[in-house]
């Protein structure tokens, strides 16, 4: 065996200690830099497309199971799919005229009011490659990124809800982080009585829940939660989730609600990502709030400073 | 010789990867486990000479890419473990499967202790029991490699 073979054991090089050493310092350096500054994204980015090969192997013997799985699907299967999706074809359509004079009808009265109209925002299919390593964190990788002008926060939705966001753009890929997610928070609406909220992804269940909320809210299981487009990527009306259970606890002023997602995102290979042309938008309202906060700040100080002279 | 030696490592490691890329999801990727690992201790006992700390290191910032995890957290977790692994490596040799089993699933488990510690640092995450699963599918593997001498025709022709 190889440590037997004597002369090696006089070429051995630096001691495990000495090199366990060189490497924890680097991997710490490693990780301070990656989460204090964003020096290491166009690293991580060159790296991921040099991996995109290997992941392209890796994904080809299901990629190949499913082609055949689909060469092999009856004509009877596909006659009735034919047929489903014919039907809702048609109901579709009725839906859309009905949605088209409502429209007309919806930009016409806020040109009356003055309000800026809704702008419909530009789509784009992905597909999903696989989901991501860790089972604690709730991301999947689409095939699409920042080639096809994918950006990082834009909204992703499927035919039944939101899906997540995009939270990291690669060149040919993108990571969108599912609602689920520890990490991602909605701002949200009570279909039924316009209240707004925040959901937060629960983490372990496929649920996620609304905080902070007091316990005498008038919320109701079956409640449909949809978003309320108030942080300009959303748009607004998209469905997000349906209250599945209220807890209120005495010792508790909050209420512990929690809600099921309703697109399917544990079983999609499709979803939408949806270009948010309002980010403009979003950073004019902070910038504005930011500019009143410090015409407040100075108004207080002209005010005590006058105090102080009036006390002079 | 050398090179020969060199490219089974290597080639190993590699198709490592691969398991590790393989599109798991749900109950799969909760029990998967970490084959890189595996594959790194199986060569760190056998050829400490050619698969090096360095080379787990290696290996590791190539798992926080494909995890998408802070870069340097599993390169930490596997230069540790495999500082860990080849600081007993002579006397481990000469111990039988199962005994080599028993420090090998501590590694396993040692591994993924540093990375949760890491992981609750750089942003807390709530990690239930089966957090631990992919150590203990892991030695399961590792044992059955062993066992079914699959490993001794990988080392055959290393000879």
């Amino acid at each position: 065996m190889d440590q037997q073979q004597a002369p090696r054991f006089f070429k051995h090089g630096p001691s495990p200690f000495a090199r366990v050493i060189v490497f924890s310092t680097l991997s710490l350096a490693l990780m301070a830099s990656d989460s204090k500054f964003n020096y290491l994204t166009p690293v991580r980015e060159a790296l991921m497309v040099g991996l995109q090969p290997f992941q392209a192997v890796a994904n080809s013997p299901f990629v190949l199971y499913t082609s055949i799985a689909n060469y092999f699907i009856s004509k009877q299967h596909l006659r009735d799919e034919l047929e489903t999706l014919k039907k809702q074809s048609i109901f579709h359509s009725v839906q859309l005229q009905a949605l088209q004079s409502l429209k007309d009808e919806n930009d016409q009265l806020r040109t009356l009011m003055n309000a800026s109209k809704i702008t419909t925002q530009p789509a784009r299919l992905a597909e999903i490659m696989y989901t991501g390593r860790d089972p604690f964190t709730h991301k999947v990788i689409v095939n699409i990124g920042a080639k096809n002008d994918v950006l990082a926060g834009q909204a992703v939705v499927d035919g039944a809800g939101v899906v997540g966001q995009v939270t990291r753009v690669f060149p040919y890929s993108s990571e969108v982080t599912l609602l689920t997610d520890k990490a991602l928070s909605i701002p949200i609406q009570v279909e039924r009585n316009a209240l707004r909220a925040i959901s937060f992804g629960h983490g372990r269940d496929n649920t996620i829940t609304l905080p902070y909320l007091p316990a005498n809210i008038d919320i109701q299981k079956g409640d449909k939660l949809v978003t309320s487009g108030i942080d300009g990527i959303y748009p607004a009306g998209l469905a997000v989730a349906k209250v599945e259970s209220i807890k209120t606890n005495a010792n508790s002023p909050f209420a512990q609600i929690v809600a099921t997602p309703l697109a399917g995102i544990q079983n999609h290979r499709q979803v939408l990502i949806l270009s948010s042309d309002t980010t403009d938008l979003v950073a004019k309202d902070i910038q504005q709030v930011l500019s009143e906060d410090a015409k407040n700040l100075s108004d207080k100080k002209d005010r005590s400073s006058r105090k102080n002279d009036a006390k002079l | 010789m050398q090179n020969f030696n060199r490219r089974r490592v290597y080639f190993t490691l590699l198709a490592a990867l691969l398991l590790q890329l393989l599109p798991f999801s749900g109950i799969w990727l909760q029990i998967k486990p970490d084959f890189l690992l595996l594959a790194l201790l199986f060569w760190l006992l056998r050829a400490p000479s050619i698969c090096n700390i360095g080379i787990a290191w290696t290996a590791g910032v190539l798992m926080d890419l494909i995890s998408g995890d802070l870069f340097g957290q599993n390169a930490l977790a596997y230069s540790l473990t495999a500082f860990l692994a080849v600081m007993y490596q002579r006397r481990l040799i000469l111990f039988t499967v199962l005994q080599q089993s028993v420090y090998v699933f501590l590694l396993l488990f040692v591994n993924q202790l540093i990375l949760l510690l890491l992981k609750s640092f750089s942003g807390s995450e709530y990690f239930g029991w089966t957090y631990f699963v992919p150590s203990f599918t892991g030695i399961m593997f590792w044992y059955a490699l062993l066992h079914s001498r699959l490993s001794v025709n990988i080392m055959a022709r290393q000879q």
